[in-house]
């Protein structure tokens, strides 16, 4: 997996690794069971302070997307293909990308341009076969 | 001329020509410790003071060595260090006119301006990372085995003095005056094998506008540089080597013969020299058309970025400004990131992390280890 933030951009680097790991499990290239560099590693790797990836990793935890144990480190809990979510969990990410879709739609976005960008970013999602985009 | 006056000589060349080249073997987005985007590496400054940079370090290297031949009679042996002192302190004073230029430049016209700087990994590399050549180890740890057979067979017959160094010096015999040598192979072969292999823990320099193809480059001009520090401390070994010969007895040489036991050392030096040319820092004179591999069909992707993707073609990407890291453009001092080791600035190589206790806890063994 190619890991790549902005140290010195906007958004908090601990927010900008976590981002990069769930777009690398939805793009498949990080499936479940796959595991991730130690926290020391990955804050070698990337020139940032240990801390801050332990706090991507943390949040990831939480967000139930990564298992964190002493003996085999950081390993990827669900991926495409590990069926649907939960229900609560659904409706909250509903309401996040309503938000979302919602701040192009205020800034004048036309709907087709939105819904292209939608489809453009789903395209480069791994779903188990059968299961894609169209 | 005596071994002595040559071995305080041909530094004076070597390190003349060294300096002279160095711009050349760096990455081209580093311009004499400053870090300048990609497209940024023909300008008309940094083609200017490159040329100034070579033409000044060249004249500083004839002129110091020209005053090096002249003098090797006079004054004692301190003198030739002197003079290698003054043409290093003059070939920085050279780097730091042209960083300081370069700098200038790019602050007044805002190089980095608009660019998305961004740091880069590849987690494959902790996955499947490259292996340290132990192989190339054997033939310094066999000549150590060699020195200390011989010695063992020679010591009975020694005399109750032995010479020390090149001044013609005698200490009394013992173990640890016999054997000296033996202690000074192990030294710069531990020093130096322990010091590859914190570098083979660092992480590797990948640019964020061709990370997959920095990184296989990374990995080419790693395993080649760590080949050429072996061989550089076999061929130490076997100039440590010959020189116990020498204080053991076996052999005698006189005149220029006695400069000999230098030859392996210097050739292990040239060595060292043609790989640095040939690979680059990091790899950057590598050949950029490599194999098409899995890594590299999945980032190009992936450098295209979320915005990339989403059908506004991708954006360019910079290795991150990081100058102010960089203290005089040479030495490496970041808080934040926990690297013992990184990639050195100027010329090939690595360099310590001096924020990181580790890193002064290594010199300081280092220092240690030597004075014991």
């Amino acid at each position: 997996m190619l890991l790549s933030i902005e140290p010195d951009g906007p958004v908090p680097i601990y927010q900008q690794i976590r981002d990069r790991i769930v777009e690398a499990i939805a793009e498949g290239d990080q499936p479940a069971g796959s595991g991730l560099p130690s926290t020391r590693q990955l804050a070698v790797d990337l020139g940032v302070n240990f801390h801050t990836v332990n706090k991507s990793y943390d949040l990831l935890r939480q967000e139930g997307l990564l298992r964190i144990s002493r003996k085999s480190g950081a390993v990827v809990q669900r991926d495409p293909g590990s069926g649907p979510p939960d229900p609560s969990w659904a409706r909250e990410w509903a309401d996040r990308l309503r938000t979302l879709l919602a701040e192009a739609a205020a800034h004048g976005m036309p709907e087709q341009d939105i819904i292209r960008q939608c489809q453009a970013a789903v395209a480069h999602f791994a779903f188990p076969a059968g299961e894609g985009a169209a | 001329m005596t071994l002595s006056s040559l071995a305080a000589i041909v530094p004076v060349p070597f390190f003349g020509a060294l300096s002279c080249i160095t711009p050349a073997i760096t990455r081209p987005t580093l311009q004499f410790g400053v870090r300048i985007p990609g497209d940024r590496a023909g300008a008309p400054v940094i083609r200017r003071e490159r040329r100034a940079y070579f033409w000044r370090t060249a004249a500083i290297g004839v002129c110091w060595t020209v005053a090096a031949v002249l003098l090797h009679g006079y004054g004692s042996w301190w003198l030739a260090r002197i003079i290698l002192l003054l043409e290093l302190a003059a070939d920085l004073g050279c780097f730091q006119i042209a960083r300081k230029n370069i700098a200038a430049v790019k602050n007044s016209e805002g190089w980095f301006a608009g660019l998305r700087q961004t740091v880069a990994t590849d987690t494959n590399w902790r996955a499947d990372p490259p292996r340290f050549p132990v192989r190339w180890l054997l033939p310094a740890l066999t000549v150590i085995a060699a020195t200390v057979i011989v010695g063992a067979v020679r010591y009975p017959g020694l005399p109750a003095r032995l010479p020390v160094g090149f001044g013609g010096h005698q200490v009394p015999k013992s173990i640890v005056t016999a054997f000296g040598i033996v202690a000074g192979q192990l030294y710069v072969t531990a020093l130096w094998t322990g010091l590859m292999l914190i570098v083979y823990r660092s992480r590797p320099d990948i640019e964020s506008a061709d990370p997959a193809g920095s990184t296989r480059r990374y990995r080419e001009y790693l395993n080649a540089c760590t080949k050429a520090v072996l061989t550089l401390l076999a061929l130490v070994n076997v100039t440590l080597l010959l020189s116990a010969l020498q204080k053991w007895q076996v052999y005698k040489l006189s005149g220029i013969a006695s400069a000999l036991p230098l030859l392996p050392f210097v050739v292990g030096l040239l060595i060292f020299a043609v790989v640095a040319v040939r690979v680059g820092q990091g790899g950057t004179r590598l050949s950029r058309v490599g194999p098409v591999n899995i890594l590299q069909a999945r980032l190009s992707r992936v450098g295209a970025g979320p915005s990339g993707r989403a059908g506004q073609g991708p954006q360019p990407r910079t290795d991150r400004d990081d100058d102010r890291f960089w203290k005089a453009g040479l030495i490496y001092v970041n808080r934040d990131d926990p690297a013992i080791m990184v990639g050195a600035r100027f010329g090939v190589g690595w360099t310590f992390n001096f924020a990181n206790p580790a890193a002064w806890l290594i010199i300081a063994g280092i220092i240690w280890a030597l004075s014991a």
